[in-house]
């Protein structure tokens, strides 16, 4: 490694971007950069893509461990299997996945059984678990109310046959696991989220706020509208109270929605770990395959997030994906087969309770807020 | 019965997800340096342990986060460093990046492809050296904060088939463009700004919820269609052409079964890659590519979650670079409230007031939602067309 030098001040300001495509891709996909033609499947984990050219590029892909963290030196190893026998390149696939490049089907095996003998499945194209994305939450983050990574490693344990093939499913499945409503794992456009709820108002600590508002005095002058926290608050909830010559933030549990966006702001609210689980959002995508894109729907609204099993959290889990096993065609996301056969029926099939949380949309903005019933269509059974 | 020390239980927690078939996370950082402590702390009492703390590095303003955990005790720092375009990694380039984070950091990476950026955790007391280290590597520490916060590509052309534009030198070119350095070198906008290029309507990389401006390749008219490949296709079993024809969402395809031909009504068709997906490279993309600007996805912001919407359709990658600028402009001048995403600001302004505002018209096909209200306010020009082509209709009726 080149020693680093000690600039001036207006040279470090200039930055370095790493966008020589030149220098940084390998040699096979800069000679057929755009000349790709054709594709072929090897099982659930390997794709050939094949080149005008005539020359192939197998890609094998593995899962990485929960919020996609690897040390120094298992990805030292991974760059030596790539060497070994690659083509000397790895990519980050956006689903927190890994995918080593091969000159040939028979490499790409070798890759294949060096990863899994370090314990990493070979998997996750085709009709499988292309992967579980999941935020960072307890590791470095400061808003996160439930460990996400841990909530995903025992979900991958229970789906890890989904992931490698030994079971198939219908079609694609990809899971969030966020640990709180701001969603970093990937928002809700996927066909299963989970999503950290405080499942009631959070509390302040009011001995941590005054580091989030303006000194008293300042405090006192400006106009509420300005007050950071308040601004912040989508709907409200979040006030001044003037008792006397004090002044308070007072949160008005009625009007909270539990989005998450105070306590992103600021780190005096808190939550009480019993009050604490997931909602679980299904049948959202990004692809514009079936019924086009889509955000999730609220399936569960609450389940409690006990660790370290996470036991009702991935039995619901796979409840889901049992239903859609079950009923959906071939070929067929679980957001494709939800529009066909029907929200109501889905509900019903899974068998959750309906609670106001499934008729309440805070933001969807169409209608009123709340509605007993999306539209009287709806509402006969 | 004494109470225990929360580590201990949390460890104890720990221990389990160090099982089972699943790679895991917590076996990877035990073989780093990062503070078991502070997760075990945050397991056991079922609250994140973390904090926000501080750190300087001279003349950087954006693209590291610290954390402190609650009680002080332990500090943390990490570096958002930018990825190559295309996420590509030759072990040449990786290893240099795994030394400076064993060098400089604790010997961990996170290395998810999502925001097109890499996390490497790195000392506090040598955070200003490990800057021109990076530079030195060839890249540099990314974003953090209120700014210019992500660029992400898919593979594109680079290994992808259905690839309908450069979408990795569309990322090198918004990289390097001078108003995004600009705005990137401090935290200036109201809240995050993304940008994500997928190369077709698969797209991989979620542009279309998770970015504020969105480049989606697509194509006008027709799938084509190479009818003696699909033949051939056909008559080795490995596609059904009626399953075609009844799995495209929009119901443009029909088969004619005496001619042996399939139909593609390119008006009907919603590129949905349907018939692409399970016939390729029988059929594939149209020849006539453009690329769908995409404005206001987002996850966080004000309003809740929202899916980006079509703004335009350009011919290339520089066509789009003007929507941003100006779009990004009003934003960040106008009277935008603190932690408002872009979207926020344009369903506050109205979307139709924003186009005005970009001097862009309304187009393609009309909506699917006709008016309900008779009620309508339109401009001399608007009048003049319905007036002109009324009289028009008059000629034809010699009326």
């Amino acid at each position: 490694m080149t020693a680093p030098t000690k600039p001036a001040k207006a040279e470090r300001l200039n930055k370095v971007f790493p966008v020589d495509l030149d220098k940084y891709l390998p040699e096979p996909v800069k000679r057929n950069y755009g000349r790709w033609v054709d594709r072929r499947f090897h099982g659930y984990g390997i794709i050939e893509h094949v080149s005008e050219t005539g020359e192939r590029v197998f890609t094998v892909k593995v899962a990485l461990p929960p919020n996609a963290r690897l040390s120094a030196d298992t990805a030292e190893k991974f760059a030596d299997i790539a060497d070994k026998h690659g083509i000397g390149a790895i990519r980050i696939t956006m689903a927190g996945n890994i995918e080593f490049l091969a000159g040939s089907l028979e490499a790409a095996q070798r890759i294949r059984e060096e990863v899994e003998g370090m314990g990493f499945p070979v998997g996750g194209w085709g009709p499988t678990l292309w992967g579980i994305n999941s935020c960072t939450a307890f590791l470095t983050c400061t808003t996160a109310v439930v460990d996400s990574p841990s909530i995903t490693k025992a979900l991958g344990d229970q789906l890890y046959e989904y992931f490698t093939g030994e079971k198939t499913l219908p079609a694609k499945l990809r899971i969030y696991v966020s640990g709180c409503p701001a969603m970093c794992a990937g928002g809700t456009g996927i066909d299963i989220a989970i999503v950290g709820q405080w499942g009631a108002p959070p509390k302040i600590r009011e001995e941590i706020l005054p580091m989030c508002l303006p000194p008293p005095k300042a405090l006192a002058r400006i106009p509420e509208s300005q007050v950071f926290l308040v601004q912040v608050c989508p709907t409200g909830a979040l006030t001044l109270r003037r008792e006397g010559d004090k002044i308070r933030l007072l949160l008005v549990p009625e009007k909270c929605i539990n989005c998450a966006r105070c306590k992103e702001n600021c780190d005096a609210f808190d939550y009480d770990p019993e009050n604490v689980g997931v909602a679980i959002l299904v049948g959202g995508k990004y692809s514009n395959t079936g019924v086009g894109r889509r955000l999730a729907r609220v399936l569960v609204p609450w389940v409690p997030a006990v660790p370290p099993h996470y036991r009702e959290i991935t039995a619901i889990v796979r409840r889901i994906i049992d239903v859609w096993r079950e009923h959906a065609r071939e070929g067929e996301r679980l957001a494709d087969m939800i529009d066909r056969i029907g929200w109501g029926t889905f509900v019903d099939l899974v068998g959750v309770p309906v609670s106001s949380m499934h008729y309440d949309r805070p933001f969807a903005g169409t209608r009123w807020k709340d509605e007993a019933y999306p539209s009287l269509r709806d509402a006969l059974r | 019965m004494g109470e225990r020390d929360p580590v201990d239980v949390g460890m104890e927690i720990l221990r389990y997800y160090e099982e089972g078939p699943w790679p895991s996370h917590v076996k990877e950082l035990k073989k780093t340096r990062y503070p078991m402590e502070a997760y075990a702390m945050g397991m056991a009492q079922r609250k994140t342990a973390w904090a926000a703390g501080s750190a300087k590095i001279r003349y950087v303003y954006t693209g590291f986060i610290s954390r402190r955990t609650r009680d002080g005790k332990i500090t943390e720092l990490h570096f958002r460093v930018w990825q190559p375009s295309g996420q590509i990694y030759t072990t040449d380039f990786l290893r240099k990046i795994l030394d400076f984070a064993d060098k400089y950091g604790l010997g961990l990476i996170e290395i998810a492809g999502q925001q097109g950026q890499m996390i490497i955790s790195v000392r506090n007391e040598v955070a200003d050296e490990a800057v021109d280290a990076l530079r030195a590597i060839g890249t540099d520490i990314g974003a953090t904060g209120d700014t210019i916060r992500e660029l992400a590509t898919c593979v594109g052309p680079a290994l992808c088939e259905f690839a309908l534009y450069d979408t990795l030198a569309a990322r090198d070119y918004y990289l390097t463009h001078p108003k995004i350095y600009e705005w990137m070198s401090n935290q200036l906008f109201p809240f995050k700004f993304k940008m994500k290029f997928s190369g077709c309507p698969f797209d991989c990389t979620r542009a279309s919820h998770r970015s504020d401006f969105g480049l989606v390749g697509i194509w006008e008219g027709a799938p084509e269609v190479d009818h003696e490949a699909l033949n051939e296709k056909i008559g080795k079993g490995e596609v059904d052409p009626r399953e075609l024809a009844g799995s495209c969402p929009s119901g443009a395809i029909t088969w004619d079964e005496k001619e042996r031909r399939l139909n593609i009504d390119g008006a009907k068709c919603k590129k949905s890659m349907e018939c692409i997906r399970k016939a390729f490279p029988a059929i594939k993309p149209g020849r006539n590519r453009k690329i769908a600007v995409l404005v206001g996805g987002k996850v966080k912001g004000r309003f809740g979650p929202m899916m980006a919407k079509p703004l335009a359709i350009v011919n290339t990658y520089e066509e789009a670079a003007d929507f941003v600028v100006k779009t990004v402009e009003a934003w960040m001048e106008g009277n935008t409230p603190h932690k408002d995403r872009i979207a926020d600001f344009i369903f506050r302004t109205g979307f139709t007031k924003y186009l005005e505002m970009l001097n862009v018209r309304p187009q393609g096909k009309p909506a699917n939602h006709p008016r309900l209200v008779a009620g309508a306010v339109l401009d001399d020009e608007e009048r003049r067309l319905y007036g002109d082509w009324a009289r028009k209709i008059v000629e034809q009726y010699g009326l």
